[in-house]
């Protein structure tokens, strides 16, 4: 038996910049294994271990996610072994033509009982992947989950839904995506890394993966989103009550105490 | 060809029905639910209901399929919120049409779309030549009174069975209809402290905000009042963000406040180059302050 763990290796937004006529910068954003997938990976670690499966991270990018650093980086976390659809056409991909990726590799990786993904992407966060691969593969789509338990054929799980938590069970092969706090993580040690460059990475383009990705439209324009401009009145706070009046009398004056 | 709007066992969906009647063609509901929802998405705006029935035991994710057959159909665009169940759906649907997921919309027309992208700082329009799945934030419920149609159609649903709610302890919070709001980040050092902050919001009338942390993880603030990208998005005529980094994930689901006010410890936290009224100082001294103030 198989558990994928959907990942994706992500520049940090907070280091991004944007120039005035909206292009992205991400060339000083250092990437990673995006924050949440390490909560995926971390958890599909346990499940496997407690089902005797094997745990095989699947990633869909541009070049950068086929680099040693990127697979060792999420090797180093857990998993068994990668595969990586790696191709310049992936880079940036949206939920539609990502999902279509992992979903070519989990059809041909074959036995596979459960996909995890994160909870959403630190770049991008449209949480959607998950749920457009739950459609092309035909399984169940379950997000927002604390808990799996894998049992004969099916997938149970606890979701945190907006009315509580609510107990699922389903028909087993399921994509289920976690919630930020499902498990801990820990930061890999020496000996993760180590070991992790000894484990298999399989890399697949595009080509390979034989797939006919989905059109994403074309820009016609950019912007930069300035937001509301904002005042950048810096209250003194020597007198904490001195700087509470002042506060409170800037409030009044704008017409937005109640 | 029609438009769609896809609902999840809830008619809160005003938003996207005013979405998708600017566009070309019938606005047609796709509604997993009981009658009762059915009723109130039969409202003016929306000309045809295609009815998958009433879920149920199952969970609404278990017609994802059946869904998806409808818009398969006769593709167009689809709209769907941004709560679990309909994220389940319109995912279905975009696999089946292949169509692209395009979230944080902020202009739509026929055939083109601008959204936000990296958490907001900047925004894109890109023009399709085929149908989009959209997902934006759903509105107020509808509550009928259109002349509507409504075509039962048969569904097979999959094996997704809900088997126990355990029902929240508090009441749902509504921080999108609030004109103030404290928000309250890992600054605060204990959950006890809390009590500081519910007097502030308290005095100020407003409600209770939180960073995800607080309310995942640190599990201090119900899951329904953390603001940002994966959270609430919201536009009070004041935040107050107390002990919050600003992280671009917080800050985009409160950017479009009318004023923001912070307090931090750190002159050079990121939240501070976002507000028009910045207090650096110690929140334990400062909350209480500010309540006193207002009092
Ligand atoms: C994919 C993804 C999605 C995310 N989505 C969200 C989201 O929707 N919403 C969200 O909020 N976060 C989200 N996050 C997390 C986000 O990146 C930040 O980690 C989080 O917002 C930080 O919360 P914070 O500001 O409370 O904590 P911190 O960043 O730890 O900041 C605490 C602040 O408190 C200040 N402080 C400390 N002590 C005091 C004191 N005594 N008095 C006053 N100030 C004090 C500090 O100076 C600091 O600025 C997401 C992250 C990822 C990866």
């Amino acid at each position: 038996m198989r558990i994928v763990v959907a990942y994706k290796y992500a520049p940090d937004p907070q280091e991004a910049t944007v120039a005035s006529d909206g292009t992205l910068d991400f060339s000083r954003a250092k990437a990673i294994v995006s924050d949440y997938d390490a909560v995926a990976i971390e958890y599909g670690r346990q499940l496997a271990d407690a089902q005797g499966a094997a745990l095989v991270g699947v990633s869909v990018g541009g070049e950068a996610a086929a680099k040693p650093v990127a697979t060792k980086a999420a090797l180093a976390r857990g998993l068994d072994e990668v595969v990586v659809v790696s191709d310049p056409e992936l880079d940036g991909a949206g939920s539609t033509r990502t999902a279509q990726a992992i979903a070519a590799v989990v059809k041909e990786l074959g036995d596979v009982e459960l996909v995890l993904a994160g909870d959403s992407s630190m770049d991008v966060g449209a949480r959607m992947v998950p749920s457009v691969l739950a459609g092309l593969l035909g399984w169940p789509m379950l997000s927002d989950v604390e808990k799996v338990t894998l049992a004969d054929g099916s997938v149970s799980v606890e979701r945190l839904v907006s009315e509580g938590v609510q107990s699922i069970t389903a028909a087993a092969p399921a994509v289920v995506s976690l919630t930020s706090e499902a498990v801990k993580t820990k930061a890999p040690g020496m000996k993760d890394l180590l070991a992790a460059g000894k484990k298999p990475v399989a890399v697949k383009s595009l080509a390979d993966s034989g797939l006919v990705a989905v059109s994403e439209g074309t820009v016609t324009a950019r912007a930069k989103l300035d937001g509301p401009a904002r005042k950048g009145v810096v209250i003194d706070t020597s007198d904490p009550a001195a700087a509470a009046a002042e506060l409170v009398n800037a409030l009044r004056a704008a017409g937005v105490l109640g | 060809m029609s438009t769609y709007v896809l609902v999840a066992g809830n008619a809160g969906v005003s938003e996207l029905v005013a979405a998708a009647a600017k566009l070309d063609g019938p606005v047609v509901a796709v509604v997993v639910g009981a009658d009762e929802v059915v009723r109130a998405v039969a409202a003016p705006g929306v000309d045809k209901i295609v009815w998958l029935g009433d879920p149920g035991d199952r969970a609404v994710e278990a017609f994802a399929a059946d869904v998806a057959k409808v818009v398969a159909a006769d593709p167009g665009v689809v709209f769907a919120g941004r709560k679990p169940a309909e994220r389940a759906l319109l995912g279905a649907v975009a696999a089946a049409i292949s169509a692209p997921v395009v979230t944080m919309p902020v202009e739509i027309a026929a055939g083109q779309v601008t959204r936000a992208i990296a958490g907001g700082i900047a925004s894109e329009t890109r023009s399709y030549a085929g149908p989009v799945a959209i997902v934006s934030d759903g509105g107020a419920p509808l509550t009928g009174g259109g002349s509507t149609s409504v075509e039962q159609a048969a569904a097979s649903p999959a094996e997704v069975t809900v088997t126990d709610l355990r029902p929240n302890e508090v009441a749902a919070a509504d921080l999108g209809t609030a004109d103030r709001v404290v928000s309250v980040g890992r600054g605060l050092k204990a959950k006890e402290d809390l009590a500081i902050i519910e007097a502030l919001a308290t005095a100020f009338k407003a409600e209770l905000g939180c960073s995800r942390p607080v309310a995942e993880g640190l599990d201090w603030v119900a899951r329904d009042r953390y603001v940002g990208i994966s959270g609430q998005q919201i536009s009070p005529q004041v935040y107050l963000a107390v002990g919050i980094s600003g992280q671009l994930q917080h800050m985009s689901g409160c950017r479009g406040a009318q004023l923001i006010v912070s307090i931090n410890t750190d002159k050079d936290a990121p939240i501070v180059a976002e507000s028009d009224y910045i207090l650096t100082g110690d929140l334990y001294t400062l909350v209480p302050a500010l309540t006193a103030a207002l009092g």
